[in-house]
């Protein structure tokens, strides 16, 4: 129960990833290997915040949150508009420059020392039965859970929500229809690394801050993905959780060192045995 | 009074010219149906109307204002609603939602009135109303066409440009759609049509054009279009009516 509870939180993390992942597939079909990075520079952020400039910590997280939002336009702008009419390809090798310009630009600013960050609450946890629920822990859970209740709401109860599906579903008919295409992208770019952020600011104080959390977190959203079904919502979800349970069940019951390897070995036999994922693709071609 | 006006449009797709200077002119209140056989640059016309050719030369005015270059959102605003080919009904939305989102060019839509509004259409196109909870890729062909005609309504425009609103199907389901094309018209919308089936296209159309291979070949009231030979011969079936 311990471990499930401990699975859940690191898999909710992920799960948040792999949602900002899959918003930016469905909406501008765009496979984002900087999302890790998102993830790493709330992070940092956090740190700068919080650590640096010793603002409140609620103000820190707001200010980290908001500035990764930003962050998401100027991410569009850069990586993906110049670029949008080549293909594919062209954005995410894009994307994949941005993340190493990122990582790097970290380095150089702030320095390669790892840093630390307090939790949320002073209290450590609070004890439930058998199982001892960790305070940062907890809060992750609480938070993912919020977030995954609010974009249902947007997106299934909201006008905006439906031009957002509609974009994500066929963008020249929504232009057609009056839909601000380019807008509802910048608003899923800035959605999306608010995401990232905030999964980034939940899992500093379980982590050390680095430059390289961001490669294994965006790894392991991407698995999430795979695993869920590619590009849907509810998949990432349940990819992310069902990812972080698995891999501290197999570092607690088979082996510590080989914790990534778990959740990468999970991704092979879905591969190989159910390569559509969890949820396969809701959407079916129907001519 | 002339609501859309083309003069010498030429579009690119790739190497070559799809249109090579098409003149067209749509009056107020018309149905305009636009003929010709496959890859003779109808869909194109309609194509290069909505914003959606890039390479374009020539002049589309609309109510008086030059529409070249401007994007889809902005030409849809200005009341030219596309209802194109093949439907693009949004397969993951319901019906209502289809509906809805046709309402999109226009500002400052309470949600009530857009609630209004979607039911006006459900009661217009009233087989859509049991479906009105359905999600897009489950309609069938002719329930898809319903919607994206409804859809196209709910921009409430000034021009309708519907693309092969027939194609694909079933000749009752055809003539249902023929009669919400005269509908429409009635309520005082003007209507740019492209068809493959000219019989059911004349038969509704104020004039026609027929297109071959990016060029006007005549164009005419449907009586005149009937009685052109080399109309009928070519595109028009001509044994289906000879006689």
């Amino acid at each position: 129960m311990q471990l499930l509870f401990t699975g859940f939180g690191i898999g909710a993390i992920y799960a948040l990833v792999a949602l900002g992942f899959v918003l930016l597939i469905r909406a501008a079909a765009v496979v984002n290997f900087g999302q890790g990075e998102f993830a790493m520079l709330g992070a940092y952020l956090m740190v700068i915040g919080f650590n640096v400039l010793a603002l409140p910590y609620w103000l820190s997280i707001i200010l980290s949150v908001l500035l990764m939002a930003a962050f998401g336009v100027v991410f569009a702008a850069t990586t993906y508009w110049p670029l949008r009419h080549r293909g594919g390809l062209p954005v995410i090798i894009s994307t994949i420059g941005a993340s190493i310009f990122l990582e790097n630009l970290v380095l150089v600013l702030y320095g390669p020392e790892a840093a630390q960050i307090d939790g949320l609450f002073d209290a450590p946890g609070i004890q439930v039965g058998p199982v001892f629920m960790d305070s940062q822990y907890l809060s992750i859970i609480v938070v993912a859970a919020l977030l995954v209740a609010l974009q249902y709401a947007v997106f299934e109860k909201t006008l905006l929500g439906k031009k957002l599906q509609a974009t994500s579903q066929d963008k020249e008919m929504a232009s057609l229809l009056g839909i601000p295409v380019a807008t509802m992208i910048l608003i899923t770019f800035a959605y999306s690394s608010a995401l990232g952020g905030i999964a980034g600011i939940l899992v500093a104080p379980i982590l050390f801050v680095s430059t390289g959390m961001a490669g294994l977190i965006a790894l392991k959203a991407f698995a999430a993905n795979i695993i869920g079904g590619y590009g849907s919502i509810p998949g990432a979800i349940l990819g992310g959780l069902s990812l972080g349970i698995v891999e501290t069940l197999g570092a607690a019951y088979i082996s510590v060192p080989y914790k990534d390897a778990f959740a990468f070995l999970m991704l092979l036999i879905f591969l190989l045995v159910r390569p559509q994922g969890l949820f396969g693709e809701r959407i079916a071609e129907k001519a | 009074m002339k609501l859309l006006e083309i003069t010498g449009l030429v579009a690119r797709y790739g190497a070559g010219d799809v249109l090579k200077g098409l003149d067209l002119t749509v009056d107020e209140g018309e149905i305009v149906a636009l003929l010709g056989s496959n890859g003779a640059g109808k869909s194109t016309t309609l194509r290069a109307i909505s914003g959606l050719v890039a390479n374009l030369s020539g002049g589309i005015v609309f109510a008086g204002r030059s529409i070249v270059g401007l994007k889809p959102e902005a030409i849809v605003r200005l009341g030219i609603s596309h209802v194109p080919e093949g439907r693009r009904v949004f397969p993951g939305l319901t019906v209502r939602e289809n509906i809805a989102l046709g309402a999109s060019n226009r500002r400052g839509v309470s949600r009530r009135q857009l609630a209004g509004e979607v039911e006006e259409m459900l009661g217009f196109f009233a087989d859509l109303r049991r479906l009105e909870h359905a999600l897009g890729w489950t309609l069938s062909g002719g329930q898809q066409q319903m919607v994206a005609v409804a859809r196209g309504l709910m921009a409430k425009p000034r021009l309708l440009l519907l693309d092969e609103p027939s194609l694909g199907l079933a000749p009752l389901i055809v003539q249902q759609v023929f009669r919400i094309i005269a509908d429409i018209r009635a309520r005082g919308t003007t209507v740019l049509l492209v068809e493959q089936n000219a019989h059911m296209a004349l038969g509704v159309a104020d004039r026609g054009y027929v297109l071959e291979t990016g060029r006007l070949l005549v164009s005419g009231r449907p009586d005149e279009l009937w009685s052109n030979p080399q109309v009928r011969a070519a595109y028009l079936g001509g044994a289906a009516v000879a006689g």
